[in-house]
């Protein structure tokens, strides 16, 4: 019983104790030398009270604005690990395509006075368009990229995502230029409103509101209807699914379209908030995004949106709080540190990520 | 008897670290027709292209300040008429994307060409760094354009550096200048500096921040973001709460757009102060940052037609004919003088033979770079013993329009000091 409790908390079995392994001895100084940090470096920033409440509460939503965009893009890593188990290296590269696509309608509809008009008309056609696009170039990529790989093992499939992903990246430098280009800033994205008493950017609220409800239709389409039950089949089970009569094909493209719908929607809210957009921005997110969907569970859809809003809480808020306290000077230097560190601690406590283990179970 | 047994593994590391720094004038003596060299002969056989190297950044968000330099060379090469000691020029320029890796591969590209006769470029520090000892070690001369990090031409900079000028100035001019500017100008007394962890960056926030102290300035932190960072909101909320006067941040477009529309984003932000500096002189940083950029003020060398050199406005209509457009970035004059000291290095010490082939000697012409002298179109051109061929002419310009298309040096942005 002590040995269940202990498996399920992380702990090394009572029995096991006996076998502890140097390494294993460098693995818990690190997990208590990140918990020393995490615990006295809060309680050290908080006592210091540089910042007032409002400053974390502005925080708190810088992390989930860029937290919902990060939990967008990482869906669709974690939707085609789930079918496929490949890592679309290129899918950073797909949400690049949607915010391209969104911003050429953008400045149109800038110049023609449409988005101060009628906003909620030209974000509709903006994301319709850019996760047509999104869409579209995923669709094409699994049809002429990855099926020629579907049943081949070893590292070809993951070598053709990259090979992709500069495809894309080259494609579009080609095709629309090196320079970066910037969306609109229309005024009524920039007011401010009024949340609990503190002031923020009504694009933040807009972004979050909106990926918040993207992604419940998400997982309502993936739990109640007939393709989504298919989809989870086959991530299950590819053969047994098969057998059963699922079209594989057919849920392979629906994932992607997905997928490429969810980075479509993600490419334009990430442009609207950090306006530049150009060949290469797909990178540096879709990097980061993969961490979420890692640190979520791969494979597992609310791991991937739970993995995104840490990762990007955790980059907004954790250098001031953990390292304001124990006095280390300039600590947004280390914001991806931090990030990537806290990713390793969760892998290291729950390697299958945070909600993986329970998909696993599930499985067995 | 000799054993290699007998040889230690140390010994093998300390004789690979004897011939990597004896390269590139290790046993390389060469000779070739007339021609005899220290570390090797180029020979271009009669009717053969001349070949000459550049590497800039041509792509992403500063591209204009690769570009640019790379256009003035191309209008030195057609000044001289295309050819050079009876042979055509043949201009390869390399996209060295402003960073470390991109560098080190354009520079291993033009070394791995045997007929690479001399480098004009690059546009960043970040680049330089490891690209001129690349090229020095295939005893290639590079003549930096805008790289204007102090390490680059320091007294002690290292051996495999010999063979790197730079016809831009040193930062510890400009970092010496804009702490006078913030202190004296704008009479502020805290600071924080941003650095993008880049050598320019790092070195010019790190000596314009000893300079302020000097001056009596207090430098309240000195953060650091990375070139690719979006979310700069977590940062400047931090900075908010440090209460400057001034925001400095010496970092390039892509990032510095982002400060320059999310500071006013902030609150605690309001009435301070942003200052840049010398890589953001960009239609792309109009672009990147739009109506927050009117206003905004950036350090510069003063590159106002007075303060160049004789030939300057001979050269902007030129640049116009053939670009269709005006200078888009601050470093084309450096560039086109660092076109014309790489050309009049070489008419200096090639030498053709009776068949009318020509040969160069390497180590012949990194000397006839470091001794020749010339008015340039940016002023003054002489190399000091460490490479620095170029002096600096402060100003402090300001952005007054939010429409890319207005960009025109002194317009938009306009020189509001000296």
């Amino acid at each position: 019983m002590t040995d269940v409790v202990a498996s399920r908390i992380g702990l090394p079995k009572l029995s096991s104790l006996a076998r502890f392994t140097f390494v294993d001895v460098i693995l818990w100084a690190l997990r208590l030398a990140v918990v020393i940090v995490v615990v006295g470096g809060t309680i050290g920033t908080l006592l210091k009270g540089r910042y007032a409440a409002a400053q974390w509460f502005d925080l708190v939503m810088f992390g989930l604005t860029i937290g919902s965009v990060y939990a967008l893009i990482a869906l669709g890593y974690t939707m085609v690990y789930g079918v496929l188990r490949l890592i679309n290296f290129a899918h950073g590269d797909i949400t690049m395509t949607g915010a391209f696509a969104g911003y050429f309608l953008a400045s149109s509809f800038d110049r023609s006075g449409l988005l101060d008009r009628s906003p909620i008309l030209a974000m509709a056609g903006i994301l319709a368009l850019a996760i047509v696009t999104s869409t579209t170039i995923a669709v094409l990529t699994e049809r002429i990229a990855y099926r020629p790989f579907r049943h081949v093992r070893g590292f070809a499939p993951l070598i053709c995502a990259i090979g992709v992903s500069f495809f894309l990246e080259q494609t579009f430098r080609g095709l629309f230029g090196p320079s970066i280009r910037s969306y609109p800033d229309p005024k009524w994205q920039r007011a401010a409103i009024d949340v609990l008493g503190f002031s923020v950017p009504r694009v933040d609220i807009i972004v979050i509101a909106l990926a918040v409800v993207a992604m419940l239709v998400l997982y309502v389409i993936i739990q109640r209807t007939k393709m989504g039950t298919a989809m989870r089949a086959v991530s299950e089970d590819t053969d047994a699914a098969a057998m059963m009569g699922v079209d594989v094909n057919k849920v392979v493209v629906f994932t992607f379209a997905l997928g490429g719908a969810m980075a479509g929607i993600a490419g334009v809210f990430y442009a609207f908030v950090f306006k530049q957009v150009y060949f290469f921005m797909g990178f540096t997110p879709g990097i980061k995004a993969f961490g979420a969907a890692v640190l979520g569970g791969i494979g597992s859809v609310p791991g991937a949106m739970i993995g995104g809003f840490f990762l990007g809480l955790v980059e907004s808020v954790g250098p001031a709080l953990f390292l304001d306290g124990i006095g280390i000077p300039a600590p947004y230097q280390l914001r991806d540190l931090i990030a990537f560190t806290l990713l390793i601690m969760v892998l290291i406590f729950r390697p299958h990520g945070i909600l993986g283990e329970r998909m696993a179970k599930k499985r067995a | 008897m000799f054993r290699y047994r007998s040889l230690r593994p140390w010994t093998y590391g300390a004789l690979a670290v004897a011939a990597l720094a004896a390269a590139p004038i290790a046993d390389a003596k060469e000779t070739k027709g007339p021609v005899t060299d220290d570390i090797g002969v180029i020979v271009i056989p009669k009717g053969a292209p001349i070949q000459i190297g550049g590497y800039w950044v041509l792509s992403g968000a500063d591209t204009a300040l690769g570009t640019d330099q790379k256009r003035a060379v191309e209008i030195a090469i057609k000044d001289i008429g295309g050819k050079l000691v009876g042979h055509p020029i043949k201009f390869n320029a390399e996209d060295s994307l402003c960073n470390a890796e991109g560098g080190q591969t354009a520079a291993t590209k033009l070394a791995a060409n045997p007929n690479t006769v001399i480098v004009i470029g690059p546009s960043c520090s970040s680049e330089a760094t490891p690209g001129a000892p690349i090229l020095w070690k295939a005893g290639i001369t590079s003549i930096g354009t805008s790289p204007t990090a102090p390490a680059l031409t320091a007294p002690d900079r290292k051996p495999e550096y010999n063979g790197f000028v730079r016809t831009a100035y040193s930062d510890i001019d400009q970092g010496a200048n804009d702490a006078k500017y913030v202190y004296e100008v704008l009479k502020a007394k805290k600071i924080v500096t941003v650095h993008d962890g880049s050598p320019y960056a790092q070195q010019l926030a790190t000596v314009m921040a000893a300079n302020f102290k000097k001056l009596g300035g207090t430098v309240l932190s000195a953060e650091a973001v990375a070139p690719t960072d979006v979310d700069m909101h977590p940062l400047l909320t931090r900075v908010a709460t440090e209460k400057p006067d001034v925001l400095y941040f010496p970092i390039f477009v892509a990032a510095a757009g982002q400060i320059i529309r999310q500071a006013a984003d902030i609150p605690g932000l309001k009435g301070v102060r942003l200052l840049g500096s010398s890589a953001l002189m960009a239609p792309d940083l109009i672009e990147a940052a739009r109506d927050a950029v009117v206003g905004f003020r950036f350090t510069y060398p003063d590159v106002s037609p007075e303060a160049q050199g004789k030939g300057y406005p001979k050269f902007v209509e030129e640049y116009k004919k053939m670009f269709g457009e005006g200078p888009i970035a601050g470093y084309h004059a450096n560039a086109y003088d660092g076109a014309q000291l790489a050309f009049k290095a070489i008419e200096k010490v090639a030498k053709t033979d009776k068949s009318g082939n020509t040969y160069i000697g390497k180590k012949a012409l990194r000397d006839a770079v470091f001794a020749t002298k010339f008015d340039g179109i940016s002023g003054p051109i002489a190399c000091d013993k460490y490479g620095e061929c170029a002096q600096f002419k402060p100003a402090v310009y300001e952005y007054t329009n939010a429409d890319p298309k207005t960009f025109k040096i002194g317009v938009n942005p306009k020189k509001i000091w000296p």
